[in-house]
């Protein structure tokens, strides 16, 4: 379980919240709290009150993939290759390991032609596809993504789903500003200034925001 | 003209009348490189573009945060020549003017900025991923002022999924080709980046007289004979 126990972080307000595993996503509008809320999933940043708890331990304690909502912040390395790579040489896995894994994810994700592009040559997509891939090539015990949807098309979008589910980890919580994506969740928040005004199931979330532009425009339509 | 790349090439030929024209594709199918030739800010690698009746033109970047040049919101607003209250006011957010521009949240910094570009009347107005980190609200708001526009050439770069405003045109990079789909809502029948709604409406016979939320959902709400 991840856990919230009265938590506050400047706008955040969160008394208690408490999620499962399996893929949480977290919508809500522009400036509410959500990128805030999954720093502090991510233990990027610390509650100035209370704690967050990944399965009883601080998310600094924990494996945690981050990708960054401007794609370019999620750069450290020229080459694609290099980026890949920095998990697991951070850690110390050794070289060869290392190799046979960059090739293996890239393989997977279909990005095996890009490895030796430049970080900067790449489009927004292509940077949030490798951002994505250097984020779960160490297998993650939590995998936490800000908005990656908003540079993918359609079927990346689809593609995207699957591998997620493939990415093993435990936990994903996503922000997302597409509502279809936010349908295909386990789990669904949904932020207004600083708090979780909605939390449980899309079905349970999404009627309570029926007569709200959030509401998934397909679910409007009758098949 | 042709637009080369070491991992890709397009092939680009069209007329681009006044009115909204959407161009979907697949990540890294050059999209952004297309918009930056439109705009006049590369020049292709063979063959040459025309823009006539065009005096005045804008491109709004993928990432907003490209776009910046000043320190503060207020210095950001002043940078565009406009009143920090009035371009808040738009754009629909509450931050202080004296707070880093950088320091907003991504949605609310293209808020911020769509707002600066969308304030002038442009004849050429190019918008890459207009729509992304925009919360549904944010989207509709957008849909809403272009829509509007009754001059120019607006050209929409976008993989959004749902909110669309009411287009004219829509093309798509397919193959390493620019490929005319045609006017609406004849378009909607050969458009393969379509969004999975309104493909399965297509594919039921309930062609929308648009994209738009609106024009979606009344096809969607048509009595199939």
């Amino acid at each position: 379980m991840i856990t919230f126990a009265a938590v506050r972080y400047r706008a955040i307000a969160i008394d208690t919240l408490t999620f499962s595993p399996g893929v949480t996503s977290v919508i809500g509008p522009n400036g509410s709290g959500k990128t805030t809320f999954l720093k502090l999933c991510a233990g990027i940043t610390e509650p100035e009150q209370g704690s967050v708890l990944v399965d009883g331990k601080s998310p600094r304690l924990t494996d945690i993939g981050y990708v960054n909502e401007f794609p370019d912040r999620n750069i450290l390395f020229p080459l694609v290759k290099d980026e890949l790579a920095s998990p697991l040489r951070f850690s110390h896995t050794p070289c060869r390991e290392t190799d046979r894994a960059v090739a293996e994810c890239a393989e997977r994700l279909g990005i095996s032609h890009l490895l030796d592009r430049r970080m900067q040559d790449l489009s927004g997509g292509e940077k949030i596809i490798v951002a994505f891939a250097a984020a779960c090539i160490s297998r993650p015990r939590v995998l936490i993504l800000d908005e990656c949807d908003s540079h993918l098309d359609a079927r990346r979008c689809t593609w995207f789903e699957k591998v997620l589910c493939d990415a093993g980890a435990t936990y994903v919580i996503r922000c997302t500003q597409q509502m279809e994506t936010a349908t295909q969740s386990d789990h669904l928040l949904y932020f207004e200034q600083g708090r979780v005004l909605h939390a449980g199931m899309p079905a349970e979330v999404f009627s309570r925001l029926c007569d709200t532009s959030f509401y998934p425009l397909s679910w409007r339509c009758p098949e | 003209m042709v637009l080369q790349r070491p991992s890709w090439s397009l092939v680009a030929s069209g007329v681009f009348a006044s009115g909204i024209h959407l161009i979907s594709g697949d990540v890294g199918s050059g999209k952004s490189t297309l918009a930056l030739e439109m705009a006049g800010l590369q020049v292709p690698d063979w063959g040459i573009m025309t823009r006539e009746g065009i005096t005045s033109s804008m491109l709004s970047f993928q990432f907003p945060e490209f776009h910046v040049t000043g320190f503060s919101v207020a210095e950001e607003c002043a940078s565009w020549g406009l009143e920090t209250e009035v371009v808040l006011q738009q754009a629909g957010i509450e931050v202080r003017e004296e707070v880093p521009v950088l320091s907003l949240s991504r949605g609310e910094l293209k808020r911020l900025h769509l707002a600066c570009v969308l304030s002038r009347q442009y004849d050429l107005l190019l918008l890459d991923e207009p729509f992304s980190s925009l919360d549904c609200r944010g989207k509709e708001a957008v849909c809403r002022q272009l829509s509007a526009r009754t001059e120019g050439i607006t050209i929409l770069f976008t993989h959004e999924q749902s909110i669309f405003p009411k287009v004219d045109h829509i093309w798509e990079i397919s193959g390493g080709f620019l490929c005319d789909c045609g006017e609406m809502p004849g378009a909607l029948a050969s458009w393969q980046h379509a969004p999975p709604l309104i493909k399965r409406l297509v594919e039921s016979g309930r062609v929308p007289d648009n994209i738009t939320p609106e024009g979606i959902l009344e096809a969607a709400c048509r009595t199939r004979g």
